[in-house]
């Protein structure tokens, strides 16, 4: 497997080894740092420091060659990564070339990658609705999948403890479905989204439009300042990076904060091989890490291993790890590993036009959305499929296109455009899918990526229960807005494929039971107590909520009980 | 926040005649380069942009912009092939037609007589569009106007003066009263 290059082992030791910088990654470091545990922090892509390392922030549309089009090269050299939204001239150096790191699909499957310290917590979506017990016991009431092993009052907590220092914005809405958190005060609701809360409250009852929980500080309060963050200002420009560091990022928060306590080392270049297992011990002792410049092996060794290489590439990392004791891959005993993998529906959207309201305009840019919280299957099944969905929702006034001035040249057309058009509804739909053993991932048994790591093949697709939510989602939506006056309403199925949805996971799931899933209730391997997994990959089933502040909150919660363990003298 | 995917990140409606990959002329899959964006054509497409985005007392125009230098870039990076021929095709109509019915090029001609030429493409385009039930897409005009709009209103001088554009606002305010006449946000 290469030359091995261990420069001494105890300059390669620490107490705690995380894999993985990202949104939960640098959650880890945070935690770990913060208690006086010696950490390190491998990652695979290389170095982004706040403010210094985000090119494109302070542009303008013309700075851009292309005007943030893609070319036609883009689209031909990187025919996955092209289809995410964010891949775009001001933003794409945050995401991964297909070509650097091939990937094998057995079904379609878009893996939207990003590999740089803060991985895709650069240039994530920054929603972050906290999980009902709903959520945590939908498995078990509906019967698909396995139950989960907390429930929403083990995470509570938690939850507070990481929004708090994160900062999120929304409005406390005293919902069932989607419990209130630690709130700044919220992007309001524009006079059309005032006028959707309005109506569907009045013409359903029990649905909710209302501000979503959002990752961006409205109001910084003095823990915010203390990272060297401030307000958002609303130019909707984050997945550049954020000269404010007005929305959440590790590299604009957790890891600075994590460097501060002096117990951080951070390596990136650094992919790792395998987990290595001590089969005397009974535990996991270390990585092996490639050098991702040198293509060197070197060893590093720690009393705990948190692996948060974003879900699929944590499945992939265990499913390598592979001893005589664990033959398919670290504490896969129950064969369980790389299966149910799933992730959100995000084929269906849809939107129409609305009289009336021109009265009224905004200014400054909204980088968030209302929604309609999930209304679906909750006390019980009330549909033809289980459950739920996230909608989306919002109006905005996109400037008037022109088409209907009668002469498309000159003066009086080219005024015609300079003002806002009528207002516009848009909805998008993020959908549960349920969690099956077909769906997976596992190692290639012969093609290798370039540091000598097995490739991935993903092997998932859609079941007729999207199908199903997809249409009603359309026609509920339909419904609601048609109520509201809406008209001209299009709606439409991307029939993209799983994985653009940028919120793929499972593979090495939470549960009581050991012969059916592959974590205990703290995010331990049941079979390697040393090693955690609180990334996407830990997820028993998806829930219809935005998953990242789950990963966070889960980390946080795993990190505090491992530091119990150490100062018992259990790890 | 995911709603980006649905709306131009420049709040500029791009007509899907830009951005369709319909392969509608199989002949023709060789890519066109720079070669062709000669001066004289840069500023063949700077007066055609300024016959349809004109300057006026309150804001500059497509030569201002220089739409002609935008879309040498644009249509050599992002077009397909096919796009690129059906732009071609759509440039020598305009210079046959100038020829033809006023007797000189397009850049010599008056403005109102510019009008007409692309006025008559512009009709050309409506009536297949309604006969054949054709995607507009295959017509000339429709792509050309577009690019024009794009490149003006995401140029400096079209954000900046014939719209409004901060880079860094203060806040949102979600809102704030409106009259006519007041001039919309150039990005979203």
């Amino acid at each position: 497997m290469g030359n091995i290059n261990s420069k001494g082992s105890s300059e390669n030791t620490f107490d705690a080894i995380v894999i993985g910088s990202g949104i939960s990654g640098g959650w880890a470091a945070k935690e770990l740092c913060e208690h006086g545990v010696k950490t390190l922090v491998l990652e695979r892509g290389r170095d982004v420091k706040h403010l210094i390392d985000y090119p494109t922030m302070a542009k303008d549309p013309w700075d851009f060659l292309h005007r943030n089009d893609l070319t036609q090269k883009e689209k031909e050299d990187n025919p996955v990564a092209s289809k995410c939204y964010a891949f775009r001239e001001d933003a794409m150096h945050f995401f991964v070339k297909d070509k650097e790191h091939p990937y094998i699909q057995e079904k379609p499957f878009d893996w939207i990658r990003g590999y740089q310290v803060g991985g895709k917590s650069l240039t994530w979506g920054r929603c972050t609705q906290r999980w009902s017990n709903f959520e945590f016991t939908g498995p078990q009431r509906f019967g698909y999948g396995w139950d989960w092993p907390i429930r929403y009052e083990d995470v509570a907590p938690w939850y507070s403890h990481v929004e708090k220092f994160i900062g999120i914005c929304g409005s406390k809405d005293g919902l069932e479905a989607m419990p209130d958190g630690e709130f700044l005060p919220p992007f309001e609701l524009n006079v059309v989204e005032q006028h959707l809360k309005e109506s569907i409250l009045k013409n359903y009852g029990n649905r909710y439009f209302v501000h979503a929980r959002w990752a961006h500080l409205t109001q910084p309060n003095q823990i915010h300042l203390d990272q060297g963050r401030g307000r958002c200002h609303a130019r909707n420009l984050c997945q550049r990076g954020c000269p404010f560091g007005g929305y959440f990022s590790s590299n604009s928060s957790t890891l600075p904060w994590a460097a501060k306590t002096g117990n951080l080392t951070i390596r990136p270049f650094s992919v790792v091989h395998s987990i290595i297992y001590d089969e005397q011990k009974q535990k996991a002792t270390g990585v092996r890490v490639i050098d991702t410049n040198t293509k060197l092996a070197t060893e590093f060794f720690a009393k705990v291993i948190f692996v948060n290489g974003s879900a699929l590439n944590t499945n992939l990392i265990l499913l390598n790890s592979t001893s005589n004791r664990f033959p398919n891959g670290l504490g896969n005993d129950s064969g369980i590993l790389g299966k149910y993998i799933c992730h959100h529906n995000y084929r269906g959207s849809l939107g129409g036009e609305i009289d009336g309201f021109t009265d009224s305009y905004y200014s400054g840019r909204n980088p968030t959305d209302a929604i309609i919280a999930n209304y679906r299957n909750l006390h019980k099944t009330d549909t033809d499929f289980i459950g739920g969905y996230t909608t989306y929702a919002g109006a905005r006034r996109n400037r008037n296109d022109g088409e209907t001035y009668p002469e498309q040249m000159g003066a009086g057309y080219k005024e015609s455009m300079t003002e806002p058009g009528p207002w516009t509804v848009y909805s998008y739909v993020q959908g549960e899918t349920i969690p099956k053993e077909k769906n997976h991932v596992r190692l290639s048994t012969d093609k290798k990526d370039e540091w000598g790591i097995p490739q991935l093949i993903t092997s998932v697709e859609y079941d007729d229960n999207d199908d199903k939510l997809l249409n009603d989602f359309f026609v509920q939506t339909e419904e609601m807005f048609t109520k509201a006056g809406v008209k001209n309403i299009h709606h439409s199925d991307s029939k993209q494929a799983p994985g653009l949805d940028i919120h793929e996971m499972g593979g090495c799931r939470m549960g009581n039971d050991p012969k059916t899933s592959m974590l205990d209730k703290w995010n331990a391997l049941h079979h390697c107590k040393n090693v955690f997994v609180t990334d996407g990959a830990c997820m028993a089933s998806t829930g219809n909520q935005s998953p990242s502040i789950l990963y966070m909150t889960l980390t946080a919660r795993a990190c505090n009980h491992v530091v119990e363990e150490m100062k018992k003298g259990n790890i | 926040m995911k709603r980006r995917r649905f709306l131009s990140s420049v709040a500029i409606l791009v007509p899907a005649a830009i951005v369709s990959t319909d392969v509608l002329f199989s002949s023709c899959n060789r890519r066109v380069d720079e070669h062709y964006f000669s001066q004289e054509n840069i500023t063949l497409l700077d007066e055609i942009g300024e016959t349809i985005i004109p300057a006026t007392t309150t804001s500059p125009g497509a030569k201002a912009a220089r739409v002609g230098e935008f879309m040498k870039v644009y249509v050599t990076d992002c077009y397909t092939a096919e796009q690129q021929s059906m732009f071609w095709e759509g440039i020598n109509k305009i210079r046959k037609l100038s020829k033809n019915k006023y007797g000189n090029e397009f850049s010599k001609l008056a403005v109102s007589q510019k009008q007409d030429v692309l006025r008559s493409l512009e009709n050309e385009a409506k009536n297949i569009k309604k006969s054949n039930k054709e995607s507009s897409a295959t017509q000339f005009y429709p792509m050309i106007k577009g690019l024009v709009v794009f490149g003006f209103f995401s140029s400096k001088p079209g954000a900046t003066k014939a719209l409004r554009y901060i880079q860094t606002p203060d806040s949102y305010q979600a809102q704030v009263p409106y009259k006519k006449g007041d001039k919309a946000w150039a990005t979203s």
